[in-house]
């Protein structure tokens, strides 16, 4: 599914130079030359050479924002996602309804894991060409990723109407069912890839759907099956690790976290529970690295933004930790956890009347917390 | 090649250090001879210890069922050998015994073998029974029984002849509800020992409640998260057979928990006894003693979030069970330990010494080999006698079903072992420690004793609808020791409270007399102070607690022997191994 989405990378860039010509200025030092000589190379797979020619090119021209995109390009196809955005950014700028550039960005982004942004330009890039299936696919799954989930029923919904027989779609439309928990047209959608066979598909939502009926050792059974059948599957290491933690085969499922890395360098799950695993060791710059990343998949999700409050406070950089508590515990009031360990800090840093009101809202937030449970019912 | 769970644990907690002990403490092995266990299971064919708890598991699973059963090493006829005591359930409003179902005391007859006096002594018990704390609450030199249960406790009174008294409710301590672990102290140091009870869940009324059927469609023990919290209870030794309820208006009254575990020891080394108190699925509790309050009442301040004993560093609170206290680094400060459940991992707690803590369980390799693992009873003591603190621990999942739908994690469980290096590390030794710890159990309450008077502390460890189990320790041999029962005056009879300081080969070290600890159980009263290979203790110091504050001094003492040793400094030679 994901392979699929990296061509227009070249594709795109190719179908605008193409254009080049037509109205662009003749370059002095023969940049006609330069830039076939450019495209050349790129369409051979040498992006190393071409990416130099492109951008003397873009010394004699700045405004040729085809090249600034097919520039955008060759670097992303270095993996140098910084400098790609940068010049689809200036394409953009030039010509802001591009939408080539503007899939493309959206491309660097997913591909750094930027899936917030990433989703943000490909929402435009739909809304430009509601029929590119592509992009439908890769912006359902942003919103998977950063478990959105009617986000992507709403944009995936029809598509699977359109295409019933896109495992793909039905795959992130039915996981975004059950995690919604819509779990009659998510089974609808899991009966359509039964039909198909024993899928690696149908045995992740089927491990999602035990999941979430917290059935941990049937879901584990559902995800090994899922990576035996195909081990690139997006999400399936991920998924498998969270079961076999569940179900305590934590050295089984840290190597699973570190293959779906390993698929998806920014895959959140992975990161946030890895990064917890070395917090734990007290490998607090591993695990700030882990954390760091996760942030960039979901930029101010609390739980992460806590787990490096917790790594300021383990090693006693008490007023850091203390900034990112204060802020969390005003922005989620009823983070429980958050106010625990502000409390700490705060009688840490010899503020005991601080502390003690913290203490205070814990002591609240677990009593509200206990009267909701079957035992205070049934009294 | 199948790796078992106990492969899997001991791969898991692998550590250079531990390996490096193992030619140290089986050192035959090296040579291809055959290693001898550290502790033995002394059969109940040899130890004439028949005795069974009865879970009363039902098919309803009413989680009283799965918290027992406590157990205790006393001397109850003061005869120098330490006896046996085993809670067991009873009749309840969920269950009705379609038999006779008896707490147990168990005579030691000096010979390794033991009787049961149960009938005779009349401590079989009347109600769902929890755990065991024994003390001399009178001051008469003969140890008395309290008794928690699910329903109410009880207080036996010894009478000096072999027989109790159900003093309950004379003494004022019948304490309804859920009860659990209960420990003696004199938190007011007037020398008569108090009682604090830990109240586990509100369990009234919701004894029908069902928690749904879990994964392979039975109904399963209720995680304690859905009930409701309960405060604990201070019993105050009026000092003529009553007790009062004091924890009123104070921070006990207050702190709402689901006690499991109490210890009571003295944290800030201020002289007051505090508590240390282990809850499930909500923050543990430590009242630190401030003395004497305002308006009569006594001042506990409930410190454990400050102190960083109360949730994981992560700020969750977890499912505290098992819990001891000891100086285990020798720097005069005690410091704290944890059985948690699963996942959760123990806690390893070293004292700051500004009442503040830090969980060094990590740096232990204690949390990886308790990662899988739920601990109840637990002790810290030093098994090999070589003067530093080394820690058992007895594990069991609550869920008798959890084999069916987890795939580490298990109902039964192994015992854990860790010695104590020179490094000052907890080293994981289970894996050669013997063929017990190669077996996994249901244990709840685990007691700590010297049966035979050998000088090495051994183990008693309950086991939820099983027999119990007693472990012989072997792993003293070749080391020197000396055990001493004390005997205030002034202060409280048991002791509590007191602090011995001693020097061998030039070593000095102390140790704080602390009262329960572990889970639901008692242990033996006396103080065995390893020494190595020294041959003698240079000199003893004795702190005794207020009221007294007396100190004795003693030198150059012979080793390998008990004895007691009164306040005021006089010493008796007490049964001991033969010469």
């Amino acid at each position: 599914m994901y392979k699929a989405t990296l061509l227009p990378f070249v594709l795109f860039s190719l179908w605008n130079l193409t254009g080049l010509g037509q109205g662009q200025t003749q370059p002095a030092l023969d940049p006609q030359t330069l830039v076939q000589d450019a495209i050349q190379k790129q369409r051979s797979g040498d992006l190393a050479g071409a990416i130099p020619e492109y951008q003397e090119f873009l010394k004699l021209h700045p405004e040729a924002t085809a090249i600034h995109s097919n520039l955008g390009a060759a670097l992303a196809g270095l993996g140098r996602y910084e400098e790609a955005i940068a010049e689809y950014k200036v394409a953009l700028k030039q010509s802001p309804r591009l939408p080539s550039a503007r899939l493309n960005l959206a491309l660097a982004y997913y591909k750094m894991g930027r899936i917030p942004e990433a989703a943000a330009q490909l929402e435009k890039v739909h809304a430009q060409d509601p029929s590119n299936r592509q992009v439908v696919i890769v912006l359902g799954d942003c919103y998977l990723r950063m478990n959105k989930n009617p986000d992507v029923i709403r944009v995936l919904a029809p598509e699977a109407k359109k295409y019933p027989d896109d495992l793909a779609i039905a795959y992130m439309l039915g996981t975004a069912y059950i995690r919604n928990k819509q779990v009659e047209p998510g089974q609808v959608l899991v009966d359509r890839i039964l039909r198909n066979g024993d899928s690696a598909e149908a045995h992740l939502m089927l491990g999602t759907a035990k999941m979430n009926i917290q059935d941990f050792a049937g879901a584990r059974d559902e995800f090994g099956k899922a990576v035996a059948l195909d081990s690139n599957l997006p999400e399936a290491h991920v998924l498998y690790a969270q079961a076999l933690h569940l179900t305590g085969d934590s050295e089984q499922s840290s190597k699973e976290y570190k293959a779906g890395l390993a698929q998806d360098p920014y895959n959140f799950e992975a990161n946030l529970q890895l990064g917890a695993n070395a917090r734990e060791e007290h490998d607090y710059e591993r695990a700030e690295q882990y954390f760091r990343r996760a942030l960039e998949t979901r930029p101010g999700d609390p739980g992460v933004t806590y787990q490096l409050a917790l790594i300021d406070a383990d090693q006693a950089k008490l007023d850091p930790a203390r900034q990112k508590l204060e802020a969390l515990v005003k922005e989620y009031p009823e983070f429980t956890e958050a106010h625990v360990s502000l409390s700490l800090v705060y009688y840490r840093l010899k503020r005991p009347e601080d502390g003690k009101r913290e203490r205070e809202i814990v002591q609240k937030l677990t009593a509200q917390a206990q009267a909701k449970q079957p035992g205070a019912k049934q009294q | 090649m199948k790796l078992t769970r106990r492969d899997w644990i001991r791969l898991a907690s692998s550590c250079g250090a531990a390996q490096l002990l193992v030619p140290r403490l089986v050192g035959q092995a090296a040579n291809g001879q055959k290693s001898e266990a550290l502790f033995v299971e002394v059969p109940a064919s040899a130890s004439g210890i028949s005795w069974v708890h009865e879970n009363a598991m039902s098919q309803s699973r009413y989680l009283p069922e799965a918290l027992g059963p406590g157990c205790a090493f006393l001397d109850f006829d003061n005869d120098g050998w330490m006896d046996i005591f085993l809670v067991n359930s009873g009749p309840s409003d969920f269950w009705t015994p379609t038999k006779p179902i008896l707490n147990a005391l168990y005579k030691n007859n000096r010979d390794g073998t033991f009787t049961d006096v149960t009938e005779k002594a009349g401590v079989g018990g009347a109600y769902f029974g929890m755990g065991v704390a024994v003390g001399d609450y009178d001051n008469d030199g003969w140890p008395d029984i309290f008794v928690t249960s699910y329903g109410k406790c009880i207080l036996y009174h010894n009478n000096h002849d072999g027989t109790f008294t159900d003093v309950t409710a004379k003494a004022g301590v019948a304490t309804p509800g859920w009860t659990t672990s209960a420990v003696w102290f004199d938190y007011d140091n007037d020398g008569k020992l108090d009682l604090f009870v830990c109240s586990f869940v509100d369990y009234s009324g919701v004894k029908k409640l069902e928690c749904g059927n879990n994964q392979i469609g039975r109904n399963y023990y209720c995680v304690p998260r859905v009930f409701k919290p309960t405060a604990s209870f201070l019993y105050h030794n009026n000092g003529d057979g009553t007790f009062t309820e004091v924890s009123k208006g104070t921070a006990i009254e207050q702190a709402l928990g689901k006690g499991l575990g109490v210890v009571a020891t003295d944290v800030n080394n201020d002289g007051r006894t505090d508590l240390f108190v282990a809850n499930d699925t909500v923050q543990n509790f430590l009242f630190v003693n401030r003395g004497p309050g305002a308006n009569g009442r006594w001042n506990w301040e409930e410190i454990a979030l400050q102190a960083g004993v109360g949730f994981s560093d992560a700020g969750r609170p977890r499912s505290g069970m098992g819990l001891d206290a000891a100086d285990i680094n020798g720097d005069g400060w005690q410091d704290l330990f944890v059985a948690n459940v699963d996942h959760e991992m123990f806690s390893v707690y070293q004292n700051n010494k500004d009442e503040t803590f830090r969980d060094v369980a990590q740096e232990n390799g204690v949390a990886r080999a308790t990662q899988l693992l739920s601990g109840w009873g637990m002790k810290y003591f030093d098994y090999d006698n070589d003067g530093l603190v080394d820690l058992f621990l007895a594990n069991g999942h609550p869920d008798d079903m959890i084999d069916s739908y987890s795939m580490h994690v298990k109902y039964r469980e192994p015992l854990l072992l860790f010695h104590q290096g020179a490094d000052g590390k907890l080293h994981d030794v289970s894996a050669d420690a013997g063929p017990v710890f190669h077996r996994d159990f249901a244990a709840r309450g685990l007691a700590v004793g010297d049966f035979n008077n050998d000088g090495a502390v051994d183990v008693l460890i309950g086991l939820n609808g099983g027999a119990p189990i007693l472990l012989k320790n072997n792993a003293a041999k070749g080391n020197n020791w000396l055990g001493i029962k004390l005997e205030g005056g002034k202060a409280n009879r048991d002791a509590i409270g007191a602090k011995l300081t001693w020097t061998a080969a030039g070593k000095t070290r102390s140790r704080l007399k602390n009262n329960g600890g572990s889970y639901l159980s008692s242990h033996d009263p006396r103080e065995v102070l390893g020494v190595g290979s020294a041959t003698k203790i240079e000199q003893l110091t004795i702190e005794w607690p207020k009221p007294s504050a007396r100190v004795d001094k003693f030198t150059n003492l012979e080793v390998n022997r008990y004895v007691g040793i009164r306040e005021g400094g006089e010493i008796s030679e007490l049964p001991g191994p033969k010469r």
